[in-house]
């Protein structure tokens, strides 16, 4: 397969909506810190009765950016409470794929995973985990839209033979979920093979 | 042959070197993976090792010839197909 050059730069913006902006920028900008760096006030048009909004962005580093969409009028649009305002979920939706998608923001060292730590304990969204994963440790929240913010910071760095694992995991995956009944068994099996087809010949690549 | 792929990361020595503490069992190279094979089962025991349940549970990179039947905090096993 080619090799299709990489040219993207990061997150320009992930973008959710609110319905509660004051607490959206409290949580933000007043707890977090994080900078409001544009906006936008547009008023309603096109063909679906689009509310009048407003558009606002904080800045989460790296010139990377969360943004929120404020509909004027808009009444929220599920009653559940489990999820957040985009999307709930009943009683039967269990709890790992209600928290299987959030955001997570990096940060440097453990020194600014437990700056940001202190600055969630002392607000009204303290820290609910801090967990360390494999090779990162992370702390969670739920903002005041109940979406899931992570900040994570690696305990060391990335090894070049990571990179390798990750592809042969993915080609595993793809042979397994090809096939009937995928199971995690099937895949380490399908893994093993692809290791002793292509690891002794993998050598790092030179940066 | 029971085999046992571990990839060769920081987190993951410590299970490669508890299972070749098994006098049936052989550690090698293949790559950056450790390569753990056995004519029997392979049993590794967790508390051992010291790895914490995020490294444990995600510290196997591939199963040839046999099939997981024990993984859980207390050890895992590889017995062969």
């Amino acid at each position: 397969m080619a090799e299709l050059e990489h040219k993207v730069r990061g997150v320009d913006h992930a973008a959710f909506p609110t319905f509660d902006p004051a607490g959206t920028v409290r949580f933000y900008r007043d707890v977090l810190g994080f900078p409001v760096v544009h906006s936008i006030c547009a008023a309603g048009w096109g063909p679906e009765d689009h509310p009048d909004f407003i558009h606002f962005f904080f800045d989460i580093g790296n010139d990377d950016r969360i943004a929120f969409f404020y509909y004027f009028g808009l009444e929220p649009q599920h009653a559940h409470a489990r999820g957040d305002v985009y999307a709930g979920f009943g009683p039967e939706v269990p709890e790992f794929f209600v928290r299987s998608r959030h955001l997570a923001i990096h940060v440097e060292d453990d020194a600014d995973l437990l700056e940001y730590r202190r600055r969630l304990d002392d607000s009204e969204w303290p820290v609910e985990m801090q967990i360390q994963h494999e090779t990162i440790e992370s702390i969670y929240t739920h903002d005041p839209n109940g979406y899931m913010v992570e900040f994570t910071r690696a305990m060391r760095p990335v090894t070049p033979q990571e990179d390798l694992d990750a592809d042969l995991t993915i080609d595993a995956l793809l042979d397994v979920v090809a096939e009937p009944d995928p199971s995690f068994g099937k895949l380490l099996a399908r893994k093993a093979e692809l290791i002793v087809e292509r690891a002794a010949d993998w050598e790092p690549a030179r940066s | 042959m029971t085999a046992l792929y571990v990839l060769d990361v920081p987190e993951n020595t410590s299970v490669a070197k508890v299972a070749g503490e098994d006098a049936t069992v052989t550690v090698n190279k293949i790559g950056p993976y450790f390569e753990i094979t056995a004519e029997g089962p392979i049993v590794i025991d967790r508390r051992a090792t010291g790895c914490r349940h995020a490294v444990w549970y995600s510290c196997v990179a591939g199963v040839g010839g046999g099939r997981i039947t024990q993984h859980d905090k207390d050890a895992l096993r590889v017995d062969p197909a």
